[in-house]
């Protein structure tokens, strides 16, 4: 890729994430001053308008990073790395967002911080594999030995995450089931709906706009690598 | 109350979750301009 | 066929031998299995806690632990003499290091496991005569899950700078699946539960060996240099 389609990525993610910000900042007034409060969970269970998309969001993430490192070993484009790394970081941080907000929502909602069933678990060993991602790229010098280490654990992380799933689902459940994912009418009111649906669409678009940035960033930084090393030699 | 007197989670998380995404978001732009000199 | 398996052998042997001169990390195995076991034991209020309760758990932290030693000095092997450079000069298939590497490893940790058992069943007074063929199939398909994934991780870390840190780190997500279900398996088997109560946690041992082992061979050709 060249320098110039690299800055104009850069430019057109930088857009798409400030767009997708203003829109969040519009479903947080929506959810948080026009969408009615559900009588018997109180208003933290408004938190779901946020933590049900990031999740999504960060599962979304870990999806891509996983089908691409496959694609990867396949192709050994060095693009594709870039791309599996930079939805990685961003997955990351949409992971932070589930863990920290899920607990929020389990303790006035459920009672309790945190419980060890199937799509708690799951999420948080996500976290843990995004993190060691990250560690194991820190540790890597030589960027195509970079690129073939992360896509391995890539690949053993999306195999991994429903073995996770089913473990814990053998173990005990707890998790309230998914109330839009229902087939035939899903039980949340209309109003709610609206904002659960219009939040996962900005989380998906932040996560678009993140991703664009993060693998510009991603493109530069090799760029301005070869440069270097060439003005050496 | 007709509802529980949660709202304090509420802000919590929503503040936290703001929080992140304006951090994450900040730190790319930053990265993109150094890495643009 | 047959060169790649005389091939895996050869490795394994290789690596046995080794550990067999110094056996600092069997020893080490061993003695961290006996100080587990002992602090378990302890670590409970007894008139609450009967020992058979923690019993499962106690076994496979040990079994846990027992693994990541053996791991580690197995890939702090190949550190020390750049040995897998020499390995890969020799017209072997990949597949057949992976299942040297794999061999060894799975003998260690068997051996470790071997000892700590009846150390076990003394310490916890565990009743096991009649559980104890279906306890060792257990401990093997576990052994040989996170045994195989740890064999991969070892030689993709062995290259990094944290080496030392960085195995346990990534190894942990892929002990969750072959550790609940071994703990939970064998927690039913100390208790005499009938066999239909454990299938689940068996098919879930056996779909995650079948799985793993197979990725864990075919993965293993990308971590090495080209």
């Amino acid at each position: 890729m060249t320098r110039e389609k690299a800055e104009t990525l850069a430019r057109r993610g930088t857009l798409l994430t400030s767009v997708a910000l203003v829109a969040l900042a519009a479903v947080y007034l929506r959810a948080l001053m026009f969408t009615p409060v559900e009588r018997f969970q109180g208003p933290a269970q408004k938190i779901f308008y946020v933590h049900a998309p990031a999740a999504w969001s960060g599962l979304l993430a870990f999806a891509v990073t996983g089908l691409l490192s496959v694609l990867y070993l396949w192709l050994r484009d060095r693009k594709v790395d870039l791309v599996a790394a930079a939805s990685a970081e961003v997955g990351l941080a949409f992971s932070v967002i589930m863990l920290t907000t899920g607990p929020l929502w389990g303790k006035p909602v459920w009672g309790t911080w945190w419980t060890w069933d199937a799509r708690l678990t799951s999420t948080l060993f996500i976290f843990l594999l995004f993190v060691g991602y990250q560690v194991l790229r820190g540790a890597i010098l030589d960027p195509e030995t970079r690129a073939r280490y992360s896509s391995v654990i890539g690949i053993l992380g999306l195999v991994l995450v429903p073995f996770i799933h089913m473990t814990v689902y053998l173990f005990r459940t707890l998790h309230p089931d998914p109330v839009v994912m229902k087939p035939g009418s899903p039980a949340l009111p209309g109003d709610m709906l609206v904002t659960l649906l219009t939040s996962f669409g900005v989380f998906t678009l932040l996560y678009l706009g993140f991703l664009a940035q993060r693998y510009a960033l991603g493109v530069l930084r090799d760029l301005k690598e070869e440069e270097a090393s060439r003005a050496v030699s | 109350m007709q509802y529980p007197d949660n709202g304090g989670y509420m802000i919590a998380a929503y503040v936290v979750a703001a929080v992140v995404v304006l951090v994450y978001a900040v730190s790319l732009f930053v990265r993109l301009r150094k890495v643009a000199r | 066929m047959r060169d790649a398996l005389r091939a895996a052998w050869t490795i394994a042997g290789k690596d046995l031998a080794i550990e067999w001169r110094t056996k600092t990390a069997l020893v080490s195995s061993l003695t961290f299995a006996v100080l587990v076991l002992a602090v378990l034991y302890f670590a409970r209020d007894p008139t609450a806690v009967g020992a058979v309760d923690i019993a499962p758990g106690a076994l496979w932290v040990t079994f846990t632990f027992a693994a990541m030693i053996g791991l580690n000095r197995a890939f702090l092997l190949e550190r020390e003499n750049r040995a897998m450079d020499g390995i890969m000069l020799a017209p072997v298939s990949p597949q057949a290091v992976f299942f040297g590497k794999l061999a060894a490893n799975l003998v260690f940790v068997g051996t470790v496991e071997l000892v700590s058992l009846p150390l076990f069943i003394l310490f916890y007074d565990v009743p096991i005569v009649r559980g104890l063929p279906a306890l060792v199939g257990i401990t093997a398909m576990a052994t040989l899950a996170f045994v195989a994934v740890g064999t991969l991780l070892s030689s993709m870390v062995v290259r990094t700078r944290f080496a030392e840190l960085m195995l346990p780190l990534l190894l942990l997500p892929f002990l969750v699946p072959p550790v609940v279900g071994a703990v939970q398996a064998t927690a039913r088997i100390l208790a005499d539960r009938p066999l239909s109560e454990v299938e689940g946690w068996l098919k879930l041992l056996a779909a995650f060996d079948i799985v793993f082992v197979t990725l864990s061979t075919f993965l293993f050709e990308a971590t090495l240099e080209e």
